[in-house]
């Protein structure tokens, strides 16, 4: 890449043992992609279980996905494709040096991310008072099925670990306001920020999965 | 660092209004009862759409080294794998039903 001599270029961030900041940023970008594909396949064991049971089942998780209010699951989707918009532009605003930016769009991002929680807690919530909880602990008899403790136990392994994941973005972006605040994030580098956005944008895709799954299959 | 790929506002904005309008579709298409296997594939179809939408644009895999895009194919690749598998397994079974 050509050099661009014309704005002072910071190198404080460039560690020795790369090249250059380009080899640095797409050495980090890689690492990150890697640890995505493991978090798939991590996903995808719990993907399995789900359609080994629907196939298993297949009545038993149209009776049990109706527990699960669409409207709450909807608004959440397009919770999580907002907080995704809003990373893309914290990305956005690096690239162009602007601070404020990343603050801003990350601070609507940890807002939105909050919501999702939020709203998760209350239909969490609502299950627990009816005592839909997982496995042996399972004693709603609104449902006919035998074995309706089984859709549930599933639905609470795939989004409690995906709200696990949505906790630690939380977290991580906590973090990415700090550090940009401090300045330390420029249009020369802002890898943590990209590569929180990846991992942000894979909760997402995850949760695009669990949304029609498990929510619309009545 | 002139190599990055800075998408413009008004194309993020565009990436992201186009998932609102999907997740809209999807939740329209349950309205209309598609008749049994196909309200899956109609569902699954629009979540896989969704999902290479953000990985492609947001991601940006759509611009970056293509290697990236190979793991991020492999991974699905030995998901579909698992799935296969463990599929021939549990659809064949002569006593299918574990007791759990």
């Amino acid at each position: 890449m050509a050099e661009t001599p014309a704005t002072e270029e910071r190198l404080d961030h460039l560690q020795h043992h790369f090249v250059d900041s380009e080899q640095q940023f797409e050495s980090s970008k890689m690492g990150m992609w890697i640890f995505l594909v493991t978090e798939i396949l991590f996903f995808g064991g719990l993907f399995a279980a789900y359609i080994v049971y629907r196939a298993w089942y297949p009545e038993l998780y149209l009776e049990a996905s109706q527990e699960l209010d669409t409207f709450w699951g909807t608004v959440n989707t397009a919770v999580l494709i907002g907080s995704s918009l809003t990373v893309a532009m914290a990305i956005r605003s690096a690239q162009l040096n602007q601070i404020r930016g990343i603050i801003i769009n990350l601070y609507i991002t940890i807002g939105l991310a909050c919501t999702f929680m939020v709203i998760k807690y209350f239909e969490y919530a609502e299950k627990f008072e009816k005592g839909i909880l997982p496995g042996r602990y399972y004693s709603y008899d609104g449902l006919e099925h035998e074995k309706a403790n089984i859709f549930f136990s599933i639905y609470y392994m795939m989004t409690g670990l995906h709200g696990l994941h949505v906790v630690i973005g939380i977290g991580l972006m906590i973090w990415l306001v700090v550090k940009a605040k401090k300045k330390i994030f420029h249009s020369g580098y802002y890898t943590p920020v990209e590569i929180t956005g990846l991992y942000w944008h894979l909760v997402d895709v995850i949760w695009i999965f669990l949304f029609p799954l498990l929510y619309l299959i009545d | 660092m002139s190599g990055h790929h800075i998408s413009s506002a008004k194309f993020l904005w565009g990436v992201g209004i186009s998932l609102f309008f999907l997740t809209f579709v999807t939740v329209a298409v349950t309205w209309i009862e598609i008749p049994e296997p196909w309200n899956i594939v109609v569902a699954i179809a629009i979540a896989v759409v969704k999902a290479l939408i953000v990985v492609a644009f947001f991601m940006n895999l759509w611009w970056d080294t293509k290697f990236n895009t190979l793991l991020f194919i492999m991974s699905i690749v030995f998901f579909l794998l698992l799935i296969g598998i463990t599929l021939l397994d549990t659809l064949y079974r002569v006593d299918p039903i574990p007791s759990f």
